[in-house]
């Protein structure tokens, strides 16, 4: 699956936040020595106990047994889409996947793939080969009048800014 | 006794045969059933041993919630990892699909995969039981984009695809359509359940109209209600396409070879008493 990546003020902001919620699920463990805990962090800690309470009582023993940050909810929440944030404006790389004469199919991750014109000179871009986009939408829909629902193009839309780390000129194995 | 069974069969020979299997008659041998249409004298069967032995190896199965293993196949990271919660956007979204849906994030759908979990592990159940027992099963998706996985899935189980035009009278008129006798199948799987134009596909409905159950994949946008065992699900994603199909194909596989063991096992016993 190709891997979504931020610029690097995005990487600093996810770093600055994971480790505030470490910190919460962490102080659920430990005994009430601590200063009171209210607001935010209480709510947090009151809910995490729980989802591990409903998890142990209604999950099979298959999903007991594992480690309850496998769970779709933590999974979820830990997914780099979900992380991502919206999809306007995000650079992400992506996988080409097929071409069809000017016409590159990229993959990067999410449900639909896009399309992109091939830029002139950029010969070296072939399936297979990890190319970075700005992403516009994650779903090209829209209303028209009189329907009862969207008519959908079952593609994404992103601009191609160029092949990752300008390895245009490397010959892939 | 024997002597006179004998005479009785012969001059009924089609009798001993089961009722579900019209069109394989030919093929099923004839020494079960034959009780069903002897008289009140001779009460207990003279060959009991091959009818009984059938019957257990179809009532085995039927003892167990989980017979063929089928939740080992597959687990929750594998149906994240293949993006099987993602839905379409709101806007897209059907009625009857919100109790399927976890929520809805910045305008698009997730799905639910506890849920998936549990209907996928019905519907693969369900498959492997109908593959047990010998039925036909036919896998239908109009998605040009799958048409060619879907073919090769199908081929390698040794069942039945059929990823083109759907026409009106399939199975709703296929005696006039195929010849009269023309067995249906007994299972519908479908890896998308709309057609080209966004509308559900035909073979929903007419498979309800036949009394045949379906197995479907239904993304946010379609109508689950039809649907036997509907499967909330990414139907647009190569991967989770690839997922089902890889799932399909394995369930039926390992189905089709516990009952040629099953045969094997109890099998040993049945070709000898038909000779006496």
């Amino acid at each position: 699956m190709a891997a979504l990546c931020r610029v690097v003020s995005g990487l600093r902001y996810r770093v600055r936040l994971s480790p505030r919620f470490l910190r919460n699920s962490f102080s659920s463990d430990s005994g009430p020595a601590e200063s009171p805990i209210s607001g935010f962090s209480a709510a947090f800690d009151h809910q995490e106990v729980l989802r591990r309470e409903t998890q142990s009582n209604a999950a099979g023993p298959k999903a007991s047994s594992l480690d309850p940050e496998l769970s779709f909810a933590a999974l979820l929440r830990r997914s780099p889409l979900i992380q991502m944030g919206p999809a306007k404006d995000a650079v992400v790389v992506g996988r080409v996947f097929r071409v069809v004469r000017d016409d590159l199919y990229i993959d990067f991750g999410g449900k639909f793939h896009c399309v992109c014109q091939r830029p002139a000179g950029a010969d070296g871009l072939q399936p297979g080969s990890r190319v970075r986009l700005r992403l516009q939408d994650m779903e090209l829909t829209a209303r028209f009048l009189g329907a009862s629902t969207d008519t959908t193009l079952l593609e994404a839309q992103a601009v191609l800014l160029g092949p990752l780390d300008g390895r245009e000129h490397q010959i892939r194995d | 006794m024997i002597v006179n069974y004998r005479c009785f069969n012969f001059f009924f020979p089609y009798l001993g045969l089961l009722g579900f299997r019209y069109s394989r008659a030919a093929t099923v041998a004839s020494p079960c059933g034959g009780h069903h249409y002897v008289t009140a004298p001779s009460a207990k069967p003279p060959q009991p041993q091959a009818g009984d032995v059938t019957e257990k190896i179809l009532n085995q199965p039927l003892e167990k919630a989980d017979f063929f293993r089928v939740a080992e196949l597959f687990s929750l990271k594998d149906l994240f990892d293949a993006r099987v919660h993602l839905g379409h956007k709101k806007g897209c979204r059907h009625r009857l699909m919100e109790p399927y849906l976890y929520g809805c994030r910045l305008d698009h759908d997730i799905i639910n995969l506890d849920q998936t979990m549990e209907h996928l592990q019905l519907a693969l159940n369900f498959t492997a039981h109908i593959a047990y027992r010998g039925g036909i099963i036919l896998f239908v998706s109009r998605r040009r984009q799958f048409g060619h996985l879907v073919e090769t899935t199908a081929k390698d189980c040794g069942e039945y695809a059929h990823t083109r035009y759907w026409q009106g009278g399939l199975l709703t008129n296929a005696n006039i359509q195929y010849g009269p006798g023309v067995r249906l199948p007994d299972l519908i799987i479908f890896l998308s359940t709309l057609n080209n134009v966004f509308q559900q596909h035909v073979g929903i409905r007419d498979a309800a109209k036949m009394n045949i159950p379906t197995v479907g994949v239904v993304d946010s946008n379609c109508n689950p209600s039809l649907v036997t065992y509907p499967v909330p699900g990414n139907d647009d994603t190569p991967a989770a396409v690839e997922l089902y199909c890889r799932l399909f194909k394995m369930t039926i596989n390992r189905a089709k070879d516990r009952r040629k063991q099953m045969e094997l096992i109890h099998g040993l016993s049945a070709p000898t008493s038909q000779i006496s």
